[in-house]
């Protein structure tokens, strides 16, 4: 009953999860917890999550029974030949998701340290950054 | 000890969820081919038999990033700018506060060795920049790995030492602005010289097109440099590292107090 | 011995569970510097995960960016703000 197959699909099934569970504790955070850093916390730990997710999409699994390993997206020669080329289309991982996250991981972290800055100047004006307090302070 | 059990929960339920989960693995396990587009970017990436539909370049991710999908690249530097602009506007009026004297900073030991590995980690930040088309890396990796060196130098020297040798707001700007006027030009490049010549040309082209003769040269003196990528890496690499000493610069003046004199 | 498919996999899932207990343990500290430090394990998971996954692109461009730029632009804030949080909101 125990084969290796269902062993492998376990593992995945625990990585995939766990992603899952990052997700919903980083939501959580972003909406219960009262202090503005512990959202910028939560906000990173969310579009990070959300990343990993396009790149686990674009993964390829070992063929031929196990016995030959996906590769990265670059060919390791600059000498090339038919054999080269075509072994490594037949082997590596896609390579557009990872473009793609590269720019979301810019942009995440423009937005980033934009409310940092938006941080220092909210204690600056309500001399606290908790935000319960700052909703009483607006009224 | 009552967190303790809380992880033991979470552990729990993520190894019990996944048995679950296991019972049906088709729709989110990975199969064993990718997808057509795929198989295009990668046998197209680096193939001198169609020298009409290559980039001349061995890494297919920075060849998507600033060849096959360079405008998107375009539009993210253009946010990380717009950023940077909205953060110096909300700290605009900051000034710095007096000037102390010697014996600031962390102690000696910490000041020499962050004399010893600062040019180390600036080397290293340079060469994964510059070697971006050959190995993976390319401009954003190589100037966020240099940003981390002004952090380190404003925290352990003062920020009125840094302040004292030059490192100024407006030189950054000024840095940062040409690192932007060079990723434009290089965008225009294919575009000036077809120009110039009287042929067809695109914006943001690179390499000769089936509908266009105008290429930028692949080899430079028998090395590889894919044509407009390595001069984009490079100008990336400057515009970020000096975009984010900007933000440290910013974060960290001393500022006025209330109530007090200067 | 166990085959090279499984080992990959089962070391994919150690760095998935760990980064779940990290994010666990960031979101319900009441210490603000402990909750930036556990953030930096989470992310060095997942650069682990990442590196797993084949895609060395992305490795590169998250140690830097979420173990260096990150935390240390959070406590730099953390020492000119408050470094508590506190349960109840207590007005004055």
């Amino acid at each position: 009953m125990i084969s290796i197959d269902f062993i492998n699909t376990y593992l995945l099934s625990v990585v995939v999860f766990s992603l899952l569970l990052n997700f919903a504790l980083s939501i959580y955070g972003i909406f219960y917890r009262p202090h503005y850093i512990k959202k910028i916390i939560a906000l990173t730990v969310l579009s990070d999550t959300a990343n990993t997710f396009a790149i686990y999409i674009g993964y390829r699994r070992w063929a031929s029974g196990g016995n030959t390993n996906p590769r990265p997206p670059v060919i390791p020669t600059t000498e090339i030949t038919p054999g080269v080329l075509s072994e490594f289309v037949a082997r590596s991982v896609d390579p557009l998701p990872q473009a793609l996250v590269l720019t979301a991981v810019v942009i995440g972290l423009a937005v980033t340290i934009f409310l940092v800055f938006l941080g220092h100047q909210l204690f600056n004006h309500y001399k606290t950054l908790d935000m319960r307090r700052i909703k009483k302070l607006k009224e | 000890m009552q967190r303790l059990v809380k992880t033991l929960v979470l552990v729990s339920i993520i190894l019990g969820f996944s048995l679950i989960l296991t019972i049906a693995p088709e729709y989110f396990i990975p199969g064993e081919a990718v997808r057509p587009l795929a198989v295009f970017y990668l046998s197209t990436t680096f193939n001198p038999w169609i020298p009409h539909l290559t980039v001349n370049s061995p890494e297919a991710v920075t060849a998507i990033v600033w060849d096959y999908r360079g405008l998107d690249t375009l539009f993210e530097t253009a946010v990380f700018y717009l950023a940077l602009i909205a953060g110096i506007a909300l700290a605009r009026g900051v000034s710095i506060k007096a000037e102390p004297g010697n014996g600031v900073g962390l102690t000696v030991i910490v000041k020499t060795v962050t004399k010893i590995t600062a040019p180390m980690v600036v080397s290293v930040g340079a060469s994964i920049g510059l070697h971006g088309h050959l190995t993976p890396g390319g401009g954003f990796q190589g100037g966020a790995t240099i940003a981390v060196i002004p952090l380190i130098i404003i925290v352990t020297f003062s920020i009125f030492f840094v302040i004292g040798r030059g490192v100024t707001k407006e030189k950054m700007l000024v840095l940062r602005s040409i690192g932007l006027v060079g990723i434009g030009l290089t965008a225009l490049a294919a575009l000036i010289v077809g120009l110039a010549l009287g042929k067809t040309a695109y914006v943001f082209q690179n390499m000769a097109k089936p509908t266009s003769e105008v290429s930028l040269p692949a080899y430079f003196n028998g090395s590889l440099i894919s044509g407009t990528l390595w001069f984009f890496n490079l100008f990336e690499m400057i515009a970020v590292a000096a975009g984010f000493t900007i933000a440290f610069l910013l974060l960290t003046y001393p500022e006025k107090k209330e109530g007090e004199n200067t | 011995m166990i085959p090279p498919e499984t080992l990959t996999y089962l070391f994919m899932a150690v760095a998935g569970i760990g980064s779940t207990i990290s994010v666990y343990y960031a979101i319900f500290e009441k210490d603000l510097l402990k909750a930036v430090v556990y953030s930096a394990i989470q992310s060095t998971f997942y650069a682990l995960l990442y590196f797993l996954l084949m895609a060395p692109d992305i490795v590169l461009v998250y140690l830097p960016v979420a173990v260096g730029l990150i935390p240390g632009v959070l406590i730099i804030l953390i020492s000119k703000t408050e470094r508590e949080e506190r349960e109840n909101a207590e007005i004055g």
